[in-house]
């Protein structure tokens, strides 16, 4: 039975819900008030889930609220942190760091040496770098904090710029002995800290420098690249880390941004497993390196050629990089000829035998950093093309320690950091260690490379370290116990409403202090 | 979309992702020179990031995901229907516990559970069966149940048994024709719902290992390159969508007027 | 027992049911889970560049990880009874602190997607209903269905695309002021304005040609007073109750919304969770999802029984 109601009661209503409709929409672009010309938006990748130094503790030296000891430059070398001068005895074993005069804690309080103590005394106790470093004793003498040393130890200023060791005021702790705030001694202060996505600083007026141009930041962690990409261009956020190669043609062409890639002191290497019986030859190691293509994987995947790792430090590492020494390339047949020469026999299906075994290997890597999962699949198919069946497992970062503890694991790809202090010896000290790394060797152990880093970390004669820095990439180039794949890009964007903006490659600070608006 | 229409559609694409090994290039063959082409001569709709062909890559895709959600719904409408005819049938204590299984497994949103199942055995597609089997059987169940309860209680099962006819009479001739338009109504968003929960889990991270294809993981892998190579983007989300109107204009019950 | 009381008592009976059941399950599902625990949450404490055997050792010892498994159930049961969630493994932070910062998030999220997907597909549906095209209600047809089949996150993409960054309408992500909040209800909201449109249309369409309706118009009422008094109250019955299941995809999308828009709710953080192993972080946000889907379709069953007399004067099965 048809219903004989008209279509809609009336016209009236129609046009008021146009009339509205047109309003909201004449409304919207006022929405999107132009970010508060006062306050810089910061954003990154990194999520803030807790206030420990020990864990996120980087961001808030990269924002500049919490200091350490010893910092770096805009070229890199140690200056004065929070310490104004450091001198060490002549027997080596004995370190004093001098703090600077007249440094106050957020809170108002002056800067002790016992609390200076305090904070490094717990730095030791939670996981970070101090425990590569052969202390003994630390004590307060007055302004002066006292390292006593077992041995001697140079890169010991270093190793006080990683972010666990950043002073906090006694008043950051709470009953239970945990960070309930974080009140360090930078020229900017915490006002909102909302993990795990947002923190907010002010400038702080106790700041006995000169006084920094930007009043105020806040730092949202994004996790996703896309998200971050739009954040970018949309103008929604003033500064951006990290974007996604895929997205750095189209961020060159936006007018509004100014993108800067640079190379940094991490390189993304396979972690190989030396006492697993199908990697255990040097001749296989090296017939895998030679499989791989690494300019093409370079243009395709990080958007930059010259990312191509030929040895496992990149060029930016201007005193480890060791100009003269052979390659790494790619050569197909050399590869196979390797392969055959360690006993390596195709099959049928074109994976290689040996002793009725196939080569199948499974390397594992993490999606925290997005390339790696599209490197990986790179390097299985030209892995496969020599005959070698290796399977990709996207895991949790963890696993590879893991899997190195209980010796399961057989491949990795990494995007190992040499920076985590400003000199790549804390690094290599973890990674080749006497019974191998978590993250660098496994199964495999080279006595004139501990020789030449332990000498690193023991001499001062600039000849003798500049040898065995040489002597180290050699070492690694021929026996590969890793294999460099690639040299990382930073990369971050900065909208044309900032001025003298310039990314750290040390990922130690974001500079907020040198920056400035241009209107 | 009508019916005739959608078993086309159908029919396209099971042929197209089900004959591709043997017509098409090989998915997996890279090429880094050749890497995020357009639809060329050559290669009909581009390559990827990796120099994948898309055609190649999207035929598996399409095949890993059409299997994995019309095997999962096959399962869950069987497993569902035949627990609503049993609750319907017996009634008391079996019916009770069915119920309050069923109330417990749709506590949970089904993500979660998928989630916790993927996540036991990343990369496998063994979980993703499990999760998508236990979220979508409880709809077959419930539905299955309401209407077959009226039904056996109804003058035409009981004329039927006292004429002497069996249970698999029962069910043939009187259940089955009436709950088959619900129930073929369900499968396809069984399927439907299905694919769209695998892709969601490709997105979050907890997908098939690489190189494996699948329309979520395409879909995911394309986000990056929405503005440079759309055609990477538009092929699987096309396809999902030619997917789920042609099932939706095949089970479709002749209109009303 | 009126039936009120009678309402009140099964849900009760259901909160219960489901606490226990989905507290076990989760457990013993994350135990289950490969790839050592202590190892996973270190990584979640102190990133991929620092996590390493020494760091992973420590959380074990410090978290008591090498407990048998009846004893750390036991705990958390424990801890349950007396109103505790335990404490995040990663953060260290209360569980029930994280969760009510994280659910006042994800609620807010998912009523502004929900209100505005009833909105639209309310309006669309019975609009298109009272037209009576056949074109239009094919093109509705065909519209809803392909909205509904597009993945979440690809929606999600486009209108950033032409809202956030053409137009420069809205922002991007995070949270803070209605204008954030958008972007991600939109996303949610238009798969599901298009099943209720469709719903809406339907039921429109078949409370429109009842003999009820004939009889009020012959009866003489004015157009008006039959869609308040008639139209609107029987064609919201079905539509309320579709609305009602439709939550559960709305808790669902909420997960891939939240991690594309960085809006820091539940789905953003469980996902973290499970990729940590936090184990009580995963306990408890099952848990409440579990208790807040017992509370909202109570909350729907009642709802349709107000609105449909009829059911208030049936018995209970």
């Amino acid at each position: 039975m048809k219903s004989t109601l008209s279509p809609f009661p009336s016209t009236r209503p129609r046009r008021q819900v146009l009339a509205i409709l047109l309003c909201a929409a004449s409304a919207a672009p006022g929405w999107a008030a132009p970010p508060d010309s006062k306050t810089l938006n910061i954003v990154g990748p990194w999520e803030v889930h807790s206030l420990e130094p020990s864990r996120n503790g980087y961001i808030f030296t990269r924002l500049q609220v919490a200091e350490t000891l010893v910092t770096v430059d805009n070229q890199g070398a140690l200056v004065p942190g929070l310490a104004s001068g450091w001198e060490v005895s002549a027997n080596q074993l004995s370190w004093r760091f001098t703090l600077r005069p007249g440094a106050r804690f957020h809170d108002g309080t002056a800067v002790t040496a016992a609390d200076t103590v305090a904070a490094l005394e717990r730095a030791r106790k939670n996981p970070g770098v101090l425990a590569n470093v052969p202390l003994q004793k630390i004590s307060a003498d007055k302004d002066v904090v006292v390292f006593a040393l077992s041995r001697p130890f140079t890169p010991l200023p270093a190793f006080l710029v990683n972010y666990s060791t950043q002073i906090l005021a006694p008043s950051a702790y709470g009953a239970d002995g945990n960070v309930k705030a974080v009140v360090g001694t930078g020229p900017y202060k915490v006002t909102l800290a909302q993990p795990p996505q947002k923190v907010e600083t002010a400038r702080f007026d106790g700041w006995a420098g000169s006084k920094p141009a930007i009043e105020k930041v806040a730092y949202l962690a994004v996790g996703r690249g896309e998200t971050r990409n739009l954040m970018a261009t949309s103008g929604q956020a003033d500064v951006v880390f990290t974007h996604d190669p895929a997205n750095f043609d189209r961020l060159r062409a936006n007018k509004t941004l100014t993108l800067q890639t640079q190379p940094i002191p991490r390189t993304v290497y396979i972690k190989v497993n030396a006492a697993h019986p199908a990697l255990k030859d040097v001749a296989t190691r090296r017939a895998m390196s030679l499989a791989l293509d690494r300019v093409g994987m370079a243009s395709a995947i990080l958007h930059e050629p010259k990312a191509a790792a030929t040895q496992l430090f990149p060029a930016s590492m201007a005193e480890w990089h060791v100009p003269g020494l052979q390659p790494l390339t790619r050569d197909l047949s050399q590869a196979r000829a390797l392969l055959a020469s360690a006993g390596w026999i195709p099959g049928p299906d074109g994976i290689l035998r040996r002793d009725g075994k196939p080569f199948k290997v499974t390397l594992r890597t993490y999606a925290d950093r997005p390339e790696l999962p599209v490197l990986a699949a790179a390097i299985q198919a030209q892995l496969r093309e020599v005959g070698i069946d290796m399977a990709v497992a996207i895991a949790n970062s963890s696993e590879i320690p893991a899997g190195h503890k209980d010796g399961t694991l057989e491949l990795a790809l990494v995007a190992r950091n040499y920076s985590l202090v400003p000199d790549p010896v804390g690094t290599l000290l973890e990674d080749f260690g006497p019974s191998g790394g978590d993250w660098g060797a496994m199964g495999w152990a080279s006595a004139s490379l501990r020789d030449a880093i332990s000498a690193l970390s023991s001499t001062y004669d600039g000849q003798r370290r500049s040898r065995q820095r040489g002597a180290i990439a050699t070492v690694i180039q021929a026996d590969l116990p890793v294999i460099p794949v690639a040299w990382y890009q930073h990369s971050a964007t900065s909208h044309r409403r900032m001025a003298n903006v310039s990314f750290d490659p040390l990922e130690i600070s974001y500079r907020i202090t040198q920056m400035q608006w241009t209107r | 979309m009508n019916h005739r229409l959608g078993w086309c559609t159908v029919l396209v694409l099971l042929g197209y992702a089900w004959l591709a090994p043997v017509a098409l290039s090989d998915p997996y063959q890279q090429d880094l020179s050749a890497t995020l082409q357009a639809p060329s001569a050559q290669h009909w709709l581009g390559t990827d990031a990796l120099g994948r062909s898309v055609l190649a890559r999207l035929a598996e895709g399409i095949r890993v995901s059409l299997s994995l959600a019309l095997g999962s719904a096959l399962l869950s409408a069987v497993l569902g229907a035949s627990l609503g005819v049993l609750a319907a049938w017996r009634k008391g204590w079996l019916a009770r516990a069915l119920q309050c299984l069923a109330d417990t497994v749709m506590a949970m949103p089904g993500l979660l559970w998928v989630l916790l199942l993927s996540a036991l055995a990343p990369g496998e597609k063994w979980p993703l069966y499990l999760g998508l089997v236990l979220t979508a059987w409880v709809e077959f169940y419930r539905t299955t149940r309401a209407s077959v309860g009226a039904l056996l209680a109804g003058p035409q099962v009981q004329s039927s048994r006292l004429l002497g006819f069996g249970t698999a009479y029962i069910v043939r001739h009187h259940l089955w024709p009436a709950v088959r338009a619900n129930w073929l109504t369900l499968l396809a968003f069984a399927v439907c719902n299905g694919v769209l929960a695998v892709a969601a889990m490709g997105f979050v991270g907890i997908g098939l290992r690489p190189p494996g294809a699948e329309l979520g993981v395409l879909m995911t892998e394309a986000l990056p390159y929405s503005d440079d190579a759309p055609w990477l983007l538009a092929a699987p989300v096309l396809a999902l969508l030619a997917c789920v109107l042609a099932l939706q204009a095949v089970t479709h019950e002749k209109d009303r007027a | 027992m009126g039936p009120l009381l009678r309402g009140v008592v099964r849900l009760a009976l259901r909160a219960a049911a489901v606490g226990g059941i989905v507290g076990v399950v989760s457990f013993l599902l994350m135990r289950a889970l490969p790839g050592d625990a202590a190892y996973r949450i270190a990584a979640g404490r102190y990133g991929y560049d620092m996590v390493n055997s020494a760091a992973a050792e420590a959380v074990r010892q410090e978290l008591g990880l090498d407990r048998p498994w009846w004893v750390q159930l036991g705990a958390w049961m424990a801890d349950l009874l007396q109103g505790r969630l335990g404490r995040s493994l990663v953060t260290g932070d209360a569980v029930l602190a994280e969760l009510a910062h994280q659910w006042g998030h994800t609620l807010l999220l998912a009523l502004a997607a929900w209100a505005l997907a009833l909105a639209m597909g309310l309006a669309g549906g019975s609009l298109v209903a009272l037209a009576r095209k056949a074109w239009l209600d094919r093109a509705m047809g065909s519209l809803g269905l392909a909205l509904k089949a597009t993945p979440t996150f690809v929606v999600g993409l486009v209108l950033a695309i032409v809202l956030a960054e053409w137009a420069q309408w809205l922002p991007a992500a995070g949270h803070g002021g209605p204008e954030h909040l958008v972007l991600p209800g939109l996303a949610l909201a238009l798969g599901l304005a298009a099943g209720l449109g469709l719903v809406t249309l339907h039921s429109m369409r078949q409370v429109l040609a009842s003999p009820s309706v004939a009889f009020a118009q012959t009866k003489g009422l004015p157009p008006t007073a039959v869609m308040c008094r008639h139209v609107l109250r029987n064609a919201a019955v079905p539509v309320v109750a579709y609305a009602g299941t439709q939550l559960v995809l709305l808790m669902e999308g909420v997960v891939v919304v939240e991690s594309f828009f960085a809006w820091p709710g539940v789905g953003h953080a469980l996902i973290h969770a499970l990729v940590a192993r936090d184990i009580p972080m995963v306990q408890g946000t099952a848990l409440c999802m579990g208790w807040l889907f017992v509370l909202l379709n109570s909350a729907v069953d009642g709802l349709c029984w107000l609105l449909d007399p009829r059911l208030q004067h049936q018995e209970a099965p």
